[in-house]
């Protein structure tokens, strides 16, 4: 089974959350549109991930400890070059150091920064009655605020998926509003898909949070990615 | 668990067409449960009746049983009501006596506690291992005004039971399903059959949605829902749309609240609060969801009546402004289309109508609409192949508009196939138009908000069949 051997590994560790290289390596397993990305254990690593995922890339730092990155200074964004990644590298390093002294480290994910697009949120949990279950909405506000969410019990169809994305109320923002051009719907469609796939066929997994997704004219790109497991105490 | 849906279907049947029935723990005591289920049964139940009580020898002019095992001959179906300790062993004898069905009415199980659990289990464990099909404990069990079957242990002076009908009920609430049965049956509103399955051991909303699709005296099932059992959420909707394809589901959710805000990690198990995946998964299997006891019936009644919709147009005659108003603006919450007819079904309107008349729709015949104004207004509107679902408002308190519009109104919708229903709201002469057309298979509502939801719902089972695959 896809991801199956990611998901026993990370039990196996006791841990509840996949690394971010983990995360991006079992949607990749599925067909899912992720960037490139490597893990870097030390600076020079950095630079050669960076170099090969193609600039610009982002820093975040990876570690089994620390559930909110940004907060301890855990992720950098839109490095342009070597020379900034080397010293971002050592700022991550030094900040986590300083917030989190306490955390475990496992190395840095370096990351091909993707573009900017319309941001939207994919999720899947599981529900104590339906079990499985996936969700869709628009990314900032739409989800936090106004709760602004569809969802959909698994096993879907694809015309189920796209209903989806008609259902929340900022549908329009999907359709093309103003100057905004109307986004790849199929793309998202297909995402959905894939992460209800993977909550029926990895059992282990207990959430999906894809966010941001970047949804684009042509295509999607799932920016970051958290996944975890029930695992045990 | 892994059973067929014939089998499902099959095994059911005991419940509601038993050849005999033995009611363990009757009672010679008016009032008393064990009391009331017999005398209910004697009235209408025309099966084998056997009383089963070790300190009688007769009760209600019945020959009664110290046991099951000492009743002559096969007992289908065996009811319990008794104090919840002596019900294992009771459990036990009727298995023995190889009957089909039990239904248990006492209460005193899982839902007081520890002790009641395990009284619980060890029922479970029995029927685990025998065919045996149990409904309960600590419901009311079944009400079938086809066949008689009646466990409902509220005595008739309490709780009226409803004419013959065909909307079946399954309620997760003993006290609600009475209520209910007892308004439906002061209201005039028809049940097939009626079930409430307390702690649902065994039956449950999965096997019964099986039965009433095969069910031939039903044609909707009403559900009161407050919540299913943990992790058979997806084998409900399964159940659900392979039942939808053949008849209306709706369902009243109990609980609606969203569940305390959970320490979640993520967004996504933050958001699905209980009741926003359940009304995903209600979308997902096809069910009508209802928004009030009173709601859920006004929508089972209509799709009980009328056909489902082709599609979204919808078109309202009336005789009275304001309601019309009203009725439009709840058509465009529902999402419905109020198309304006076309100029040719306009002038064909005009051709005989004043010209005060407004023709564009809704189609407007003033106070001054009679019987022939109505009538000439069906007719084109029905046949312009320009709608797909019909609300006629008429009020009877203006001179020119008869009762006899009903006539109209029933043999146009049906002539046509073009799902109708009807508003109405007055008092004595109002009664009459609503008894003629109810009678006759068009649905009455006092408000225009209600008689266009129950529209709605028309629009929605025919989006249903359609999407699922419907026969």
């Amino acid at each position: 089974m896809k991801g199956a051997s990611i998901v026993k590994r990370v039990l196996e560790e006791g841990r509840k959350k996949l690394y971010e290289d983990e995360a991006l390596n079992l949607l990749r397993a599925y067909g899912l549109p992720v960037p490139a990305a490597g893990l870097a254990k030390s600076e020079d690593e950095a630079l050669r991930i960076a170099g090969e995922v193609g600039y610009p890339v982002v820093l975040k730092i990876v570690s089994p400890d620390i559930i909110h990155k940004s907060d301890v200074g855990g992720v950098i964004l839109g490095l342009e070059d070597p020379g900034s990644v080397r010293e971002a590298y050592r700022r991550i390093i030094r900040s986590v150091g300083e917030k989190a002294p306490n955390a475990r480290v496992v190395g840095v994910l370096v990351q091909h920064m993707v573009p900017q697009g319309l941001e939207v949120i994919i999720g899947a949990t599981r529900d104590p009655v339906f079990d499985s279950v996936v969700m869709f909405g628009l990314g900032g506000v739409f989800v936090e605020v106004l709760r602004d969410v569809s969802f959909r019990v698994t096993p879907l169809t694809r015309s189920e998926a796209l209903a989806m994305t008609r259902e929340i109320k900022a549908h329009r923002l999907l359709e093309g509003y103003r100057n905004t051009p109307p986004r790849d719907r199929e793309a998202l469609a297909k995402i959905i898909l894939g992460v209800a796939e993977i909550m029926d066929n990895v059992k282990e997994i207990r959430e999906i949070d894809l966010n941001p997704v970047m949804s684009y004219t042509e295509g999607a790109v799932i920016a970051d990615a958290r996944i975890l497991v029930a695992g045990r105490e | 668990m892994n059973r067929s849906i014939d089998e499902r279907v099959e095994q059911l049947r005991v419940f509601f067409k038993p050849r005999s029935i033995a009611v363990i723990g009757a009672s010679s005591k008016p009032m008393k449960i064990g009391n009331v289920i017999v005398k209910q049964l004697k009235k209408r139940y025309s099966g084998k009746l056997y009383p089963v009580n070790p300190r009688h020898e007769e009760i209600e002019g019945l020959k009664c049983y110290p046991t099951i095992l000492d009743v002559p001959g096969d007992v289908d179906l065996a009811v319990i009501s008794l104090r919840a300790d002596l019900v294992p062993g009771v459990v036990k004898q009727s298995i023995e006596k190889g009957v089909k069905g039990i239904i248990i009415v006492s209460g005193g199980f899982s839902e007081i506690g520890p002790e009641g659990a395990r009284l619980e289990m060890q029922i479970r464990d029995m029927i685990s291992r025998s065919e045996v099909r149990v409904i309960g404990p600590n419901g009311l069990g079944v009400l079938d005004l086809y066949t008689g079957v009646d466990t409902f242990f509220l005595p008739e002076e309490r709780m009226k039971r409803p004419p013959k009908g065909r909307i079946a009920l399954i309620s997760q609430s003993g006290a609600l399903s009475a209520a209910i049965t007892d308004w439906a049956a002061a209201e005039g509103i028809g049940i097939s059959r009626a079930v409430s399955y307390g702690n649902k051991i065994d039956v449950d909303d999965v096997d019964l949605l099986y039965y009433f699709a095969e069910d031939e005296e039903t044609r909707v099932i009403a559900m009161y829902v407050e919540g299913l059992k943990p992790g058979r959420g997806k084998e409900f909707i399964e159940a659900a749309r392979y039942v939808a394809r053949k008849k209306p589901i709706v369902l009243l959710k109990g609980g609606k609240t969203a569940r305390g805000a959970v320490a979640a990690a993520s967004h996504t198990a933050a958001l699905a609060g209980s009741y926003e995946v359940f009304r995903s998964a209600l979308r997902q299997a096809g069910i009508i969801e209802a928004e009030s006891i009173e709601d859920l019936f006004d929508l089972a009644r209509a799709l009980s009546m009328q056909p489902p919709a082709k599609g979204r147009r919808a078109a309202v005659i009336t005789n009275a402004g304001g309601p019309a108003v009203m009725a439009t603006d709840a058509l465009e919450r529902h999402g419905l289309e109020i198309p304006i007819l076309s100029d040719e079904t306009q002038k064909k309107l005009r051709e005989k109508f004043p010209p005060y008349y407004v023709t564009k729709n809704p189609v407007d015949l003033t106070g001054d609409g009679s019987s022939e104004d109505y009538r000439h207004a069906l007719e084109t509107v029905l046949t312009s192949g320009e709608i797909d679902v019909l609300l006629v408002i008429a009020l009877v308190q203006t001179p020119k508009l008869n009762v006899d519009v009903a006539d109209l109104i029933v043999e146009k919708a049906r002539r046509h196939g073009i799902p109708t229903v009807a508003m109405s709201f007055g008092g004595e002469l109002t009664r009459k138009l609503e008894a003629r057309l109810e009678e006759n298979g068009i649905p009455v509502y006092e408000t225009s908000e209600r008689a266009v939801r129950a529209l709605w719902s028309l629009v929605e089972y025919g989006e249903i069949k359609r999407r699922l695959g419907g026969d």
